[in-house]
């Protein structure tokens, strides 16, 4: 089942897709680390899909190259399916037969015998919360179960790559967080992972490195971190009850950074030197005598990175702050 | 067993056993042949005293191979529809992940059609005898008949989803129903041949259907030919080869763009 280890399971090299006149990924390259979750991260008709059907074998590239565990995606295609195990968008699963009976029709693709196949199921549909419902067809299984089922189905062969195409989109917070749980495990058990997403959370909870595409293009490249830090400071803003100067809480802010404008009532402040400071304001406000109702920390987001490399916000963004009342 | 041949056994497998899990896709195929053979039954059944009809002792034992090679020809849209739902639900791409031989989906496909076909002619057999029918081929005439329809069953199977693999539409699957019935009424199915005149009856001789009905309908009303039935045999089997030259140059166009 096992291809050759390789430091970069997935490596892509100007690797192109075009529809006609639509360059739907216009060159990228990528570089993923073995034992990676890679998150790429992009608005809907961003290039994601397209860029996991190529590296998956679905979609012949029209220009460059992709290699999935060592193996050419166009020369070695048979190589690089017995390499990966794929979620698709929408858990493509026929809802006519049992989880059992999907997971024994996947293994017997993968060449997997009979009682490797009954110890391997057994385990993973308990793995994914699926043994009491493994012999009901799938079509009354709930969205979540289908994509937990998908995630099974995509494991039964050990992939040294595990491409996760929009995993959790549609899903509940519970259902989300369980499939999140077991991409952490898997990950941690040295699974590569590479997962696309629009939710930026997603991206920030798992992924230890992020590529923002746009267009087809990846526009910016990093870890979580690095990404954030490039948009610039947290900013703190200190909201002050009825009757506390505002201009008095400014000036002590002022010692800080660079103030913002915000509403009226509220005061912040661009923490040059980090969220590092926030116990620095608080006791200075403390040593100014002032009262304050609540202190936000808004660190940058994911989303500020997208607007920062594109100009615009990504669907669906939703901030990630800290709050302290 | 070899991986391919696992591969074909469980994808023949999954295809028969969803066919019976809907049964909304199989009831068309089992339900308007016996409706045809039901009404028909009762209301030509003088017909057979026209003279240079063959020699039958009911309308029944006249239609049942058409009834046989009707329900072959209704599944066959089951088949492609099946198809079409794989495709428009990705599984298609799922089982394309896999390392598998490109035509394992196909032949899969192919041989559940196969099994259907066979199945149903046996099950129509069993309501005919209910009704009285007697079969001058005895078993083996049945085996023969059976054999035929689900040889076509499985051409027709493989031509229906070169139409799914063309257009990945189950609504285009099922447009093509009205070309298949077309195709039946410009035959000997319900009427013999030697009492047709005129253009239809051209129609008709020119209608390879006319001789494959013809053919199975021989071991029902005279008994077993092994004539008859190389006949049917060949016409069964050039359908089947039309299909799968049909059904693999479209999966090869639908595949031509992957790795």
């Amino acid at each position: 089942m096992m291809g050759e280890p390789t430091r970069y399971p997935v490596v892509a090299e100007s690797l192109v897709r075009r529809f006609g006149k639509l360059e739907a990924v216009a060159g990228i390259d990528l570089q993923i680390g073995a034992g990676e979750i890679f998150g790429f991260l992009g608005p809907n008709g961003a290039g994601k899909s397209t860029t996991v059907r190529m590296l998956t074998t679905l979609l012949r590239p029209t220009d460059g190259r992709g290699l999935v565990a060592g193996y050419d995606v166009v020369r070695e295609a048979d190589a690089v399916r017995r390499s990966i195990g794929v979620a698709l968008q929408d858990a493509a699963i026929d809802p006519l037969m049992t989880g059992r009976e999907l997971i024994k029709l996947q293994a017997t693709l993968h060449g997997i015998g009979t009682a490797s196949t009954r110890k391997k199921g057994d385990e993973l549909l308990e793995r994914v919360g699926l043994t009491a419902a493994a012999d009901r067809r799938v079509g009354t299984y709930s969205g979540g179960m289908r994509r937990r089922l998908d995630l099974a189905l995509a494991l039964i062969h050990t992939p040294i790559v595990l491409f996760l195409d929009e995993p959790t989109t549609g899903l509940d917070p519970n259902s989300r967080q369980a499939i999140w749980d077991e991409l952490r495990a898997l990950n941690a058990e040295g699974t590569t992972v590479f997962l696309t997403t629009q939710y930026m959370e997603e991206a920030d909870q798992l992924a230890g490195r992020i590529a923002i595409i746009d267009n087809g293009r990846i526009v910016a490249d990093g870890t979580p971190r690095e990404l954030k830090a490039r948009v610039g400071d947290p900013t703190l803003q200190v909201t002050l009850p009825e009757g506390v100067d505002r201009l008095e809480a400014e000036q002590v802010l002022l010692r800080f950074g660079e103030p913002l404008p915000v509403d009226e009532g509220n005061v912040a402040v661009r923490l040059s030197q980090g969220p590092a400071a926030v116990p620095s304001v608080i006791r200075a406000l403390d040593e100014a005598g002032m009262v304050v109702e609540a202190l936000e920390l808004h660190n940058p987001t994911l989303d500020d990175v997208f607007q920062a490399a594109t100009g615009r916000r990504l669907e669906g963004a939703d901030h990630a702050d800290i709050q302290v009342s | 067993m070899s991986s391919a041949a696992q591969h074909y056994a469980i994808l023949s497998k999954r295809s028969i056993v969803n066919t019976f899990r809907q049964p909304i896709s199989i009831i068309p195929a089992l339900t308007f042949p016996l409706m045809f053979l039901a009404i028909n039954s009762a209301a030509l059944n003088e017909a057979i005293n026209l003279p240079g009809f063959p020699p039958v002792d009911s309308y029944l034992q006249f239609m049942i191979a058409t009834t046989i090679i009707q329900g072959a020809l209704f599944g066959s849209i089951a088949a492609g529809g099946d198809m079409a739902r794989d495709i428009e639900g990705g599984f298609f791409d799922r089982l394309y992940l896999a390392p598998i031989s490109r035509s394992s989906v196909l032949v899969g496909r192919v041989a559940g059609a196969w099994t259907v076909s066979f199945l149903q002619a046996w099950l129509f057999f069993g309501v005919a005898h209910i009704f009285g029918l007697s079969v001058e081929g005895g078993f083996a005439g049945m085996l023969a008949v059976s054999g035929i329809a689900s040889i076509v069953g499985a051409g027709l199977g493989a031509i229906s989803m070169s139409f799914a693999l063309r257009t990945g539409s189950a609504e285009a699957v099922q447009g093509s129903f009205p070309a298949l019935f077309a195709f039946l009424f410009l035959s000997s199915a319900f009427f013999p041949r030697e009492l047709m005149s005129g253009w239809f009856g051209d129609a008709a001789s020119l209608n390879p259907l006319s001789h494959l009905i013809e053919s199975a309908r021989h071991q029902v009303i005279y008994g077993w030919s092994v004539g008859e039935f190389m006949q049917g045999l060949a016409i069964a089997v050039g359908v089947l080869v039309l299909g799968l030259v049909l059904s693999g140059i479209a999966l090869r166009a639908r595949l031509a763009e992957r790795a």
